[in-house]
């Protein structure tokens, strides 16, 4: 077949533009690297909440919420990937997530511990990292809460979650609001209103319907689209003119907070000089002497080759599609063929509940690596099995991100450690 | 303890049950159905979706495909829009050959069952996907049909002709007079407890007829009856992917994973059938999933790569004949069990086994010793009457969308796999007796697509939340009102018919006496329905379903942290059902 192999270009090619993907090339970036990043897709950051969960539970005691995550990193097992990263380089990593997204103009805000942020169900997120538009949530502060939805959004419904702050003592009622007040569209999609809040007028009516129905000393939350491209001003507009603190809820996807982030990350990239490839999936890799020769990509035209000094693979695991599976029980790393540490057998995959307190034992699995975030020997952790290939985010083993809400931690900060690693060579 | 007095009680929601109801309520009997949970729950609910022609029992069991033929032509009429007229092949596969074919095909004339052999060329013109190393197709009229929609548009019939149909509402125990020891002894009732309310009711009936299908000997027993009926599971797969418009059968002896139906947006290949202890033991076994996608292989090449969307088993019970006098209703394919006659105790007949595509007949032979035993005969009229719902014609695939469309209610959709808009969801919460979200995914098809809930079961706790805010939503579990002032359940799957309905401010309330708050709390729906859907994908997950299933927990953990809703520790009705239903297994091979 005819392929095309691109030689040299990059000293790095990240596969997956995810959060790890992306930390990743805009760290190496800044060190001077030259960074390639491809994507077969959107990623995970289109679904999430838009705030960076660090730890929220532990697997051992997941009924309450952790309190501060930097306290609680020395109490995860050896093979947790924050454990062989160490916490000095987590605090490093969040720092510089916290500079980019203030220099990208979507400044994140710590609290002290984690934040604890009413959900489209009323239940308390626990997170480290939120965008500022939806700090004024925190449910550890007593001011009431006026919950805001609009008649005919289908993706929040203000009722329940009122309903459930109050059953946790977090004081809380709830409104409507016309959707028309946004946009009188047949699309009721969350990104297409947040993009219609954008417009000065409409914000200013919403402001202007806000007040009549806020109370004094009450925080309003809303479900969060309230602007897309100027979300700051359109926040900042909004708040002014309701006269309240406003936060944002995160909704179903597509995410609005994530893709905010998505697109500020994207710019500051740019303005990098990182090309960032979206449409492009990597489909396997060429291997010779303990080294990455090159990974095989399929796009519409043509198989092409591509090659560079190193490689990340930041393909996120099964909700990326770097995983793939089949119902025999075999499980496959896509791109590199990696060992993976998933239970041999399907049967093993699951527990009875979907809402398992220890979460599914498939979703424990991954690819192993070293303490420098290298893919390593089933049976040597220290040894990296390619000289120059590493990963990072949802494809590593040893945590559950999802369960134990760390996923935009793990991501951020194994990304961010392996631009460090490249760095230093 | 609330009484009520009726001539007839059924026991049992299902197909068969219902159909008696709807047959001796035409017949002007005063009728009271009980169902445990909600109208369909059981095998009814769970079944492989084939509006049998017969041919598949034309050599094994002749009277069985009569039957079949014969009640597959009134269907049609009385049940119009709950059947495609998808037809059906059997074909013969290169594992297939030797002389069943022929035999296949005198046993459709002794039967009346219409076949005609096609060209292979002409079978794959119409189902190109087919495997094109078949050596023979035979065309019969085979349909699919849609039991959830069938039963409750029956349910209505039975409803608008008097009778009263109780659901939630579980029988204990019989009201037994006399002794075992003197002879005879009678039935004279059920004692039930109604879970929705949470208190008992006592039903006093001239006849009860047990109609519980593979739970029918432990109401005989009850009654210190002991008949045998062992429960068979049988186990389904559906994938993500119609492949077919006509259902296709293998053309030998009946056996497992040789039929694929094509039942709305999927294809279901089934079944196993293995014995079991227990009616309500349904945990799905790897291998059988392994065997239906082995087996689906060998009709259409590739389709167990196609993303699969759920698996289910349903229970047929198997009975065993121990009676030795012979008695005309022992030589049905369904059994009839006179228990004054076979056991001297008055008052009290069996009704199980046979097909869904035969309950009417069933029901009619039911109700023809029910008139017998309280001295009356009147004459049955089902297969004459349509059901509610008819109007709309044959179902056909694309009705949603067509609705959807010429109403432009895109922006209503709230379940988008299956083509659910809010009116429809929020017509079925407030007058089809609801209490979880498992009854509505049941009425509209809530969830049932690839994303299996991912998206809708969230909205649908929020729109259910409000309705109960608003203070509109029945759930109300078995207070049934009169048909005249009824939401019509037989349209409940008609996007077109469920627009500009009342706004859900001005509802039913007033006729609805309230539930429980437990059977409000939005928080207990959601963590059952995630749970319910979660048992159906669980023995299917990998691949692009796995991915599917991540993005679900994504949604569901990390977005809105369900898990860590209050009222977690609370139980709900089924709470318990669910849990018994999951646990994993991992029988890779068959025992
Ligand atoms: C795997 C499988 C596939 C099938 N596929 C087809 C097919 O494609 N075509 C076809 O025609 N037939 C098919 N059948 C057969 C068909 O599904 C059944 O014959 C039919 O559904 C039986 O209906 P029923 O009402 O008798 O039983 P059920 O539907 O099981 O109804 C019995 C009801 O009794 C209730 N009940 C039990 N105990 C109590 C109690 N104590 N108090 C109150 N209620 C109680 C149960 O909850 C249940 O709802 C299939 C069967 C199986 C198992």
């Amino acid at each position: 077949m005819n392929t095309n192999t691109s030689r040299g270009e990059a000293d790095l090619l990240v596969i997956g533009a995810g959060l790890s993907g992306l930390m990743a090339a805009w760290q190496a970036a800044r060190a001077g690297l030259r960074v390639h990043v491809i994507a077969k897709g959107a990623p995970s950051l289109h679904w999430t909440a838009g705030t960076v969960d660090v730890l929220g539970y532990m697997a051992a005691a997941s009924a309450t919420a952790v309190a501060d995550p930097m306290n609680a990193l020395s109490a995860l097992p050896g093979y947790h990937p924050y454990s062989l990263l160490g916490a000095a380089q987590v605090r490093a990593a969040l720092a510089d997530f916290l500079a980019l997204t203030e220099a990208a103009g979507l400044p994140y805000v710590q609290g002290d511990g984690n934040w604890l942020l009413p959900s489209a169900v009323g239940a308390l997120r626990p997170t480290w990292l939120t965008p500022q538009a939806q700090a004024a949530g925190d449910a550890r502060r007593t001011a009431p809460m006026l919950i805001v939805g609009f008649s005919g959004l289908r993706d929040f419904y203000p009722h329940l979650i009122a309903e459930n702050l109050g059953k946790q003592g977090v004081p809380a009622r709830a409104a409507m609001l016309p959707l028309e007040l946004i946009s009188t569209a047949r699309d009721r999609n969350a990104i297409h209103l947040a993009h219609a809040l954008d417009e000065p007028q409409r914000h200013q009516a919403l402001g202007r319907a806000l007040r009549q129905l806020v109370q004094p000393g009450e925080r309003i939350g809303l479900p969060a689209l309230l602007g897309l491209e100027d979300h700051g001003a359109t926040w900042a507009a909004l708040q002014s003119a309701a006269g309240a603190a406003l936060f944002e809820i995160p909704m179903l996807p597509p995410s609005v907070p994530g893709t905010r982030l998505f697109q500020a990350i994207r710019r500051s990239l740019r303005d990098l000089g990182v090309r960032v490839d979206m449409g492009i999936e990597a489909i396997r890799s060429h291997t010779a002497a303990g080294r990455i020769e090159w990974v095989e990509t399929a796009t519409s035209a043509r198989p092409m080759r591509l090659s560079a000094a190193c490689y990340l693979l930041a393909s996120g695991g099964v909700l990326g599609g770097g995983f793939d599976s089949d119902h025999t029980g075999r499980m496959r790393e896509v791109v590199f063929d990696l060992p993976l540490t998933v239970p041999q057998r399907r049967s093993h995959w699951f527990r009875a509940e979907f809402m398992h307190p220890a979460g599914q034992p498939v979703f424990q699995g991954g690819v192993a690596v070293t303490a420098a975030m290298q893919p390593c020997h089933p049976d040597d952790p220290a040894q990296p099995l390619y000289a120059n290939l590493w990963a990072a985010g949802g494809v590593l083993a040893g945590a559950d991100p999802i369960q134990e809400r760390s996923l935009e931690g793990i991501a951020l900060t194994s990304g961010w450690a392996v631009a460090q690693a490249l760095a230093r060579r | 303890m609330k009484r009520i007095e009726t001539e007839i009680l059924v026991i049992g929601g299902g197909a068969t049950g219902t159909g008696v109801a709807w047959d001796a309520a035409l017949r002007g009997f005063k009728v009271v159905l009980i169902e445990r949970r909600d109208l369909t729950h059981g095998t009814t609910g769970r079944y492989h979706g084939l509006l049998h022609s017969g041919g598949r029992y034309v050599v094994k069991d002749p009277q069985s495909a009569v039957e079949c033929i014969h009640e597959n032509r009134i269907l049609r009429k009385t049940h119009a829009h709950c059947i495609e007229d998808t037809g059906g092949f059997f074909v013969v596969t290169p594992e297939d050959e030797g002389p069943y074919p022929d035999k296949f095909v005198e046993g459709c004339a002794a039967t009346g069952v219409p076949c005609h052999e096609i060209s292979i060329a002409a079978a794959l013109r119409r189902e190109p996907l087919l495997n094109p190393r078949i050596s023979r197709v035979f065309e019969v009229p085979d349909g699919s049909s849609d039991s959830f929609l069938a039963t409750h548009a029956t349910a209505q019939a039975a409803r608008q002709a008097g009778a009263q149909l109780l659901i939630y509402h579980e029988l204990y125990s019989l009201i037994i007079e006399g002794a075992a020891e003197n002879g005879t002894q009678r039935v004279l009732g059920a004692r039930v407890h109604d879970a929705a309310k949470g208190h008992d009711v006592e039903i006093r009936a001239a006849l009860t007829i047990n109609a519980t299908g593979a739970w029918a000997g432990q109401v005989t027993a009850m009654a210190g009856i002991r008949i045998s009926v062992i429960p068979g599971k049988g186990t389904m797969v559906a994938m993500n992917h119609r492949a077919l418009n006509t259902v296709v059968n293998r053309c030998k002896m009946p056996a497992d994973g040789d039929i694929i139906v094509p039942v709305h947006t999927v294809a279901v290949i089934g079944t196993t059938d293995e014995r079991v202890a227990d009616p309500e033991n349904l945990r799905i076994e790897p291998w059988e999933v392994n065997l239906m996608l082995e087996e689906g292989d060998k009709m259409v090449p590739g389709l167990s790569r196609a993303r699969v969307v759920r698996a289910w088993a349903g229970v047929r019970p198997l009975y065993q004949e121990d009676y030795a006098g012979a008695s005309r209703d022992a030589t049905r394919k369904f059994a009839l069990l006179d228990h004054r006659e076979r056991h001297n105790v008055a008052g009290f007949i069996t009704i199980t086994g046979g097909k869904w595509t035969t309950f009417r007949l069933m029901a009619e032979k039911t109700v023809d010793m029910a008139a017998e035993h309280l001295g009356t005969r009147r004459p049955c009229t089902t297969a004459s009457t349509s059901v509610p719902g008819t109007q709309q014609g044959a179902y056909w695939l694309g009705h949603r969308l067509h609705e959807i469309e010429e109403n432009a209610l895109q922006g209503e959709l709230i379940c988008e796999c299956e083509l659910v808009t809010r009116a429809m969801l929020e017509n079925a919460a407030r007058q089809n007796p609801t209490i979880t979200l498992d009854d509505l995914r049941r009425d509209v098809r809530l969830g049932m697509g690839p994303c299996q809930g991912g998206f809708c079961t969230y909205r649908a706790v929020g729109i259910v939340h409000a309705l109960g805010q608003a203070g509109v939503w029945q759930g109300d579990a078995g207070h049934q009102t009169h048909a005249a002032e009824e939401w019509d359940v037989a349209m409940m799957q008609s996007p077109a018919h469920n627009v500009a309905e009342s706004s859900p401010q001005q509802g039913t309330a007033d006729r609805a006496e309230t539930c429980t708050p437990r059977l409000f709390n939005p928080n207990l729906l959601l963590r059952d329905f995630l749970q319910e859907r979660w048992k159906g994908v669980l023995p299917i997950l990998w691949g692009r379903q796995l991915k599917q299933e991540r993005l679900d927990e994504l949604i569901y953990l990390a977005v809105l942290n369900a898990d860590h809703l209050p009222d977690a520790a609370l139980t709900s009705p089924l709470s318990e059902f669910y849990r018994f239903d999951t646990t994993p297994n991992d029988k890779e091979v068959r025992a």
